[in-house]
């Protein structure tokens, strides 16, 4: 049996939309085998196809020599598929080890002991100190996944999906996570990885298939491809891979922090220029985005004083900020960046609808004139500024949460992971869009658990952990270590 | 899709119409201007209310004192005209200031306790009730002026005062609502409260406003009941609240905040309106009539569940 897995001629239609069309992929036993493609391209549809949560309208699955129409869950678990969603499927209130043998019945009454020896088991087998009697909710999410993986392993898979394992994870904690992805093939399981990061993909992928638009592209052994090949045949255009420079700013002070406390955080200092892009790295939990609150008026400061263009400003709450010009796009679009159920236009003029309102009363025409024009200038896809947030991809969200900052007149953006789970085609979009402000004046702070972006996209870059500054680190002085160094003090 | 989509917005629209048509044709007697005229000034009350619920649920909130703090207007009015004496129009003032004032209680509570409104009012409402007993000593007050009832009973060039007080407070209500930012930020609040606080809008500030408007409204309520009544007793309005938080679900208010239109709330309130009214006239009681109103509910509300999850699977 040379293939594991052959998935034949699948087409599967959702109303308006080809899902799958025509598709083929092998997968070879004991291989890890990226999935890459924008979003849209149908890999989660090809998931569940797998995993029997969805069934194709044509095509044929091989799994271990068995041929099947369609899979379904129980036939796929049986026959030892497993897949780690990118939301956990754990009860929160339960231990780890209760976690780990959810739905498995041993003995007569609930045998703690046996599962508490199970998960211990399985977790010495990848080194990893977790009590399995802790409760999963006071876990990490580090440790909540490797509880995902360890709960998968013990129904004894063959084959494990794994859909943007990385996404919720620190850098540190996405290197524990690849070793234990590396002893997991070395037992000869097969691994579907799917991530949106291309160096995850030359770290820990042997082979990779290139998917667009549900169709099949390539399948590519990952020591004879490289980067830039990889994102051509993925967006199906020449895309410069590189990330675009402003010019060089000119070194003016724009924004002066100085001896900032609150939220955690404890004397941040530092000054932004006038077309400048400077980073903030740090771990998770570093107090970037805790940073980018204070500045932003969201969170209380409890002392420190801010200067714009060589004024002191005062922002003790987020219209004061919006007044003063100073922007944030939140991390989080979906929760904190957007009304999903309000139109474009809507949430396009929503930072400045007092400003387009006399005695109160909203002044249509502007609203529609300011949303028409950042629409244009971010080429938001849509055939209507009329359309609801929530049926935006992703990317064209952020683009949305972007107009609305941009509406506001703002001298100073902090963008606070603003490429996180957009595709690749919209990132260089939103780079290129950064790169101009820039050039426009604007001073851009940008946090971002992205390295690779964040030393592609800034001038200068500041370090932080604990809440403090920990470096500052010069163009030519970038280097991902050192980056690391300054962040795992403490 | 353009057509599906309006069609599906004005779908209570043709409930209405529908039960209209259909108890017409079972009793001919329905199909009045009489009974139709009698529907609206007594629902007129109901409407008033409703909206200014409305106003809390599209903030995202709820507000289950609306019952008690009727109850209490009610009786503060008719005691500022009966014992202290008061000139009406006086008493109605203060009829209105102590309802913004119960609603400004139910803001700050919420605001600072951080617990749901729906908790706080919960609250609110059970002191309310005590404090509306404890003045009225359970004793209705009768014998309230004529210049008082006019608000309730009276007519202006034929129209009855309670339905002019109604259209004005719904184009009010609309216009806040669709026309000016603070009616952006109502919905705003109940779209996405994060977003809102990041948007530069002072949270705290619009919730108590929010509740404030919604008391104002129903003060203005109690009042025309209590008019139309004649006199005041502590039971006065109480369960109006149900009956508006049903007729404002009816009429497509989000239970979650950030969507609902007024003149959906009025259809609303007038569909629980028509039911009861065409439901006495065939000769249907009260009991059965209950169990029409909350089939209703139950059929709107699994109606537009079915219609959503059925885009989904899409």
């Amino acid at each position: 049996m040379e293939n594991i897995l052959s998935l034949k001629n699948i087409t599967k239609l959702y109303p308006g939309v080809k899902a799958l069309n025509n598709f083929s992929i092998d997968f070879r036993p004991g291989e890890v085998h990226a999935l890459l493609g924008e979003n849209g391209a149908g890999k989660s549809t090809l998931i569940k196809v797998i995993s029997g949560a969805v069934a194709p309208d044509e095509g044929e699955i091989v799994f271990k020599g068995n041929s099947y129409k369609k899979m379904t869950p129980a036939i796929s678990r049986k026959e030892g598929i497993e897949v780690i969603y990118q939301e956990f499927n754990l009860v929160d209130t339960l231990s780890a080890a209760e976690n780990i043998c959810l739905g498995e019945k041993h003995g007569r009454f609930v045998d703690f002991a046996y599962m508490e020896k199970k998960a211990a088991d399985i977790f010495r087998q990848f080194h990893i100190d977790i009590d399995p009697g802790t409760p999963v909710e006071r876990l990490s999410t580090a440790h909540k996944q490797i509880v995902e993986i360890s709960k998968a392993i013990s129904k004894n898979c063959d084959l494990l999906i794994m859909d943007e394992p990385s996404a919720p994870l620190t850098v540190n904690e996405v290197g524990a996570m690849f070793e234990i992805v590396r002893a997991l093939k070395a037992k000869g399981i097969t691994i579907i990885y799917i991530s949106h990061r291309m160096d995850e993909i030359f770290n820990i992928a042997d082979r990779v298939t290139v998917m667009r638009d549900g169709e099949f592209v390539e399948t590519l052994d990952v020591d004879k491809t490289d980067r830039n090949q990889l994102i051509r045949l993925m967006v199906g255009r020449e895309l410069s891979g590189n990330y675009p420079q402003p010019t060089k700013p000119s070194g003016e002070e724009l924004f002066r922090i100085e001896n900032v406390y609150g939220n955690g955080d404890e004397d941040v200092s530092f000054t932004l220029h006038r077309g400048e892009i400077l980073g903030l790295a740090g771990l998770v939990g570093a107090g970037r985005t805790e940073l980018a609150r204070l500045l932003y008026g969201a969170d209380k400061m409890e002392k420190g004083r801010l200067y714009l263009e060589g004024q002191e400003i005062h922002i003790s709450n987020t219209s004061d900020a919006i007044r003063e010009g100073i922007g944030l796009i939140p991390e989080d679009r979906k929760e904190q960046g957007c009304f999903l159920e309000q139109t474009i236009e809507w949430n396009i003029a929503f930072n400045t609808i007092k400003q387009f309102s006399r005695q109160g009363f909203v002044n249509d025409k502007k609203v529609e004139a300011a949303a028409q024009k950042y629409q244009d200038i971010l080429r938001i896809k849509t055939p209507s500024i009329q359309q609801l947030v929530k049926n935006l991809s992703g990317g064209n969200q952020q683009k949305v949460v972007i107009a609305k900052t941009l509406a506001a007149q703002s001298k100073v953006i902090i963008f606070d992971e603003p490429t996180r789970g957009i595709d690749v085609g919209a990132k260089q979009e939103i780079y290129e869009l950064m790169c101009s402000l820039a050039e426009e004046g604007i001073g851009i702070i940008m946090i971002s658990s992205d390295m690779e972006e964040l030393l592609g996209m800034s001038q200068r870059i500041l370090v932080m952990a604990e809440g403090r500054i920990q470096g500052e680190l010069e163009r030519s002085e970038f280097n991902q270590e050192t980056v690391l160094k300054y962040a795992s003090v403490g | 899709m353009k057509v599906k989509e309006t069609a599906k917005k004005f779908t209570i629209l043709y409930v209405l119409i529908g039960l209209i048509v259909l108890f017409s044709i079972l009793n001919p007697v329905f199909f009045s201007i009489q009974n139709l005229t009698n529907i609206f000034v007594q629902q007129s009350y109901v409407i008033i209310a409703a909206i200014g619920l409305a106003f809390i649920m599209i903030s995202g909130g709820m507000d289950l004192s609306v019952g008690y703090q009727m109850s209490l207007v009610g009786v503060i009015t008719a005691l500022a005209i009966m014992w202290w004496e008061l000139p009406v129009p006086a008493a109605v003032l203060i009829g209105l200031a102590a309802g913004i004032v119960l609603g400004l209680i139910n803001g700050v509570a919420a605001v600072y306790l951080k617990v749901h409104p729906l908790i706080i009012t919960l609250g609110t409402m059970t002191i309310f009730q005590g404090v509306s007993y404890i003045i009225s000593n359970s004793n209705p007050i009768f014998g309230l002026p004529d210049s008082f009832k006019y608000l309730g009973q009276g007519y202006v060039l034929g129209i009855p005062v309670s339905v002019i007080l109604m259209v004005l407070i719904a184009a009010a209500a609309s216009i806040i609502l669709n026309k000016t930012y603070f009616g952006r930020y109502v919905y705003a609040l109940g779209s996405n409260e994060e977003a809102a606080h990041l948007a530069g809008v002072n949270v705290r500030f619009m919730k108590i406003c929010v509740f404030m408007i919604s008391s104002f409204f129903v003060a203005i309520s109690a009042i025309i009941l209590v008019a139309r009544a004649g006199s005041a007793t502590s039971a006065t309005g109480v369960g109006t609240e149900f009956t508006c938080m049903t007729a404002a679900v009816l009429g497509g208010v989000s239970f979650k905040g950030g969507a609902g239109k007024v003149w959906g709330v009025i259809t609303g309130v007038l569909i629980l309106g028509v039911l009861s009214s065409g439901m006495q006239i065939i000769g249907l009681g009260t009991y059965p009539q209950y169990v029409a109103k909350g089939l209703v509910l139950l059929a709107a509300v699994g109606f537009d569940t079915y219609q959503k999850s059925g885009k989904v699977k899409k």
